[in-house]
């Protein structure tokens, strides 16, 4: 989530596209944690393994 | 870990939440608060999370961790000094949605702050394009009412004037608001100044030990509980008839409940994208009804903390039913798919654990609101008006008749007080026969309330669900009645739909109808479903229903084979 520079409203929400948190921008640990997979932004690793698995799973199961 | 003393603590601070919202019930001005009790009262650390909660209303207990943490990343600790109260109801940032409004108050000791106390109400007008908050036509947040990002509405003990001023200029009933906000300020108040004398008691540091010790209980307890429960993944889905703007589209709340020895992760993905309507839920609610049905389904006597909720996991898509994104209407997914997402969390884990869980129950809270002007006093009226539904069979007793949807847990407010506050006259209100879905154990039955206009004019609006989908049966029970809305125009003699007397799209989802002196509406609840087959209910149970009116004689012929002795 960005804040405009004057800190008085919200510029942009950005959510993990796995589990729908909301990362915010100028929390160091949020910042630290999040990764890039694929163009979407996660909140953690943990975020991006478990939408590779789903993903591989769901896939399975449509075969 | 001392038992003895964490006994005494959280029994301690369980009875002042109990207190914070007897205050609240006392203080209050408007019948959603001193009739309904929709409100919850808790305490938390300096970390948000929650030490301790009253068992008022399951939507903001489970939703109250993620808010206060969202407020703090805001509003930074070191930024909050004693009397301050914080305020915050925006749905886009832990909040549930646009009525809950959510107070904290740091608790210092000694010039050091320990936590904080927390209420969060539903405030029954919050400005928007239909009285009473429920938009049933909404499109966008802002037709909602509102939205408060987290601010001081009191500093260093102070009234936040400037804050006050904008809050009142922007609803309809400014008095009673005023009088609702300054009821939740006297619960944390409560809070604060009690919980004050209980650091001193015990000292600051006997008690952050203990209230650790307590949550690595709660923690363990839920753990042992969920490590029973078969792992594997159990996956359901059930369907929203309509978001109020179109009304021939459904859809669809879908779970994979992930069970993985003490933890247990709740994967929404597979639901709809988030609806034009207000259907959608937030992120808190997302959170707060998974929560909700995994307390449904373990011993209820863990204590409710935020460590029983450690080794629960969500998983909410973006810009879907379940986690909403900015600007998109969302007033009814904290009363309407908060209560579809428990019961689609319990029908997925129906295979592992029958005994704990129950059929569908009407996942309702009818949200009929409605405000004007009082011919009588010339006085703005706004009510939140929310109604009780059956609830789903289980395998060991029937559903409850009548009774508020599984995350309210609120009272409906009895006649004479609606009738005292309101121009309404309450003609009726009875259960609905045949309205439980059969089975060895019925569903609960769901009830009529009919009631006349004595108002020159009253605007009604309504976000409510079930018209067209009936609750689903369990284990070979069949389903629950459905609910309506009806309007008899004066001078008519015929009950009419929301849509076909007015033209509405949706019969169950719209906003501000003007119903007319004279005009009278009925809102008929749903019921639940059943659980298990038909043929094996007792016959006493059965001629007992027959006897009582909960089942007709040809309902109890067809699905029971009940003969009259």
């Amino acid at each position: 989530m960005k804040f405009s520079l004057n800190g008085l409203y919200i510029e942009s929400y950005t959510k993990c596209a796995n589990c729908g948190v909301l990362i915010y921008e100028a929390s160091a640990e949020d910042s630290a944690r999040k990764k890039v997979h694929d163009g979407s932004i996660y909140c953690s690793q943990e975020c991006v393994d478990w939408k590779l698995d789903r993903d591989a799973r769901r896939a399975k199961a449509a075969v | 870990m001392d038992f003895v003393t964490m006994n005494i603590l959280e029994s301690s601070m369980v009875s002042l939440c109990k207190e914070m919202g007897i205050v609240l019930m006392k203080t209050s001005y408007s019948t959603i608060f001193n009739e309904a009790l929709d409100f919850t009262c808790g305490l938390a650390d300096m970390n948000g999370d929650m030490i301790a909660v009253a068992d008022y209303c399951p939507a903001q207990i489970g939703g109250m961790p993620l808010l206060v943490k969202s407020c703090l990343k805001e509003i930074p600790i070191d930024e909050i000094e004693e009397g301050d109260v914080i305020l915050h109801n925006d749905p886009y940032r832990g909040g549930l949605h646009t009525p809950e409004h959510t107070f904290f108050k740091p608790i210092f000791v000694d010039g050091e702050i320990m936590g904080f106390a927390v209420a969060i109400g539903h405030i029954a007008e919050v400005g928007g394009m239909a009285p009473g908050g429920f938009c049933g036509e909404a499109t966008e947040i802002f037709q909602e009412g509102l939205r408060i990002p987290p601010v001081k509405i009191k500093k260093r003990g102070k009234d936040n004037i400037e804050v006050w001023k904008l809050l009142l200029a922007n609803v309809r009933t400014p008095r009673v608001n005023y009088g609702d906000l300054r009821a939740l300020i006297a619960a944390v108040d409560l809070g604060e100044k009690q919980m004050t004398q209980i650091y001193k008691k015990y000292g600051k540091e006997k008690i952050k030990e203990t209230v650790n010790d307590l949550l690595l209980y709660s923690e363990r307890r839920m753990r042992a509980e969920l490590e029973a429960i078969p792992d594997g993944i159990y996956a359901f889905s059930d369907t929203i008839e309509s978001d109020g703007i179109d009304a021939e589209r459904t859809y669809t709340v879908a779970v994979e409940v992930h069970k993985r020895g003490g933890e247990i992760i709740v994967d929404y993905h597979g639901s709809s994208p988030q609806a034009s309507g207000p259907i959608n839920a937030t992120l808190g609610v997302a959170t707060s009804a998974a929560y909700n049905a995994v307390l449904h389904m373990t011993d209820p006597t863990i204590p409710r903390n935020s460590g029983c909720f450690r080794p629960i996991r969500v998983m909410a898509p973006p810009g879907t039913i379940v986690n909403v994104d900015f600007p998109a209407p969302e007033v009814g997914g904290n009363t309407e798919t908060h209560p579809r997402i428990v019961g689609t969390i319990l029908g997925a884990m129906a295979p592992a654990i029958p005994n704990r869980v129950m059929a569908a129950e009407g996942a309702t809270h009818c949200n009929f609101v409605f405000g004007g002007v009082d011919a009588d006093t010339g006085e703005y009226f706004a009510c939140y008006d929310l109604e009780a539904v059956g609830w789903g069979g289980r395998a060991f007793a029937d559903g409850n008749d009548g009774v508020d949807s599984i995350n309210g847990n609120c009272r409906i407010t009895p006649v004479e007080v609606y009738e005292t506050r309101f121009p309404w006259r309450i003609e009726s209100l009875a259960f609905n026969v045949d309205a439980g879905g059969a089975g060895e154990f019925r569903g609960g039955v769901g009830y009529s309330k009919q009631m006349l206009c004595l108002n020159d004019e009253i605007i009604c609006s309504q976000m409510t669900d079930r018209h067209l989908l009936a609750p689903w049966g369990l284990n070979g029970g069949t389903e629950g009645g459905v609910g309506a809305t009806l309007v008899m125009k004066n001078g008519r003699e015929d009950w009419q739909t929301m849509r076909e007397a007015y033209g509405k799209a949706s019969t169950s989802r719209y906003s501000n109808v003007s119903i007319r002196r004279g005009d009278r509406v009925r809102l008929v609840t749903p019921g639940g479903g059943g659980y298990g087959e038909p043929a094996k209910r007792d016959p006493a149970a059965v001629a007992e229903d027959v006897r009582e009116g909960y089942v007709s004689k040809a309902a109890a012929q067809k699905h029971y084979g009940y003969q009259e002795a």
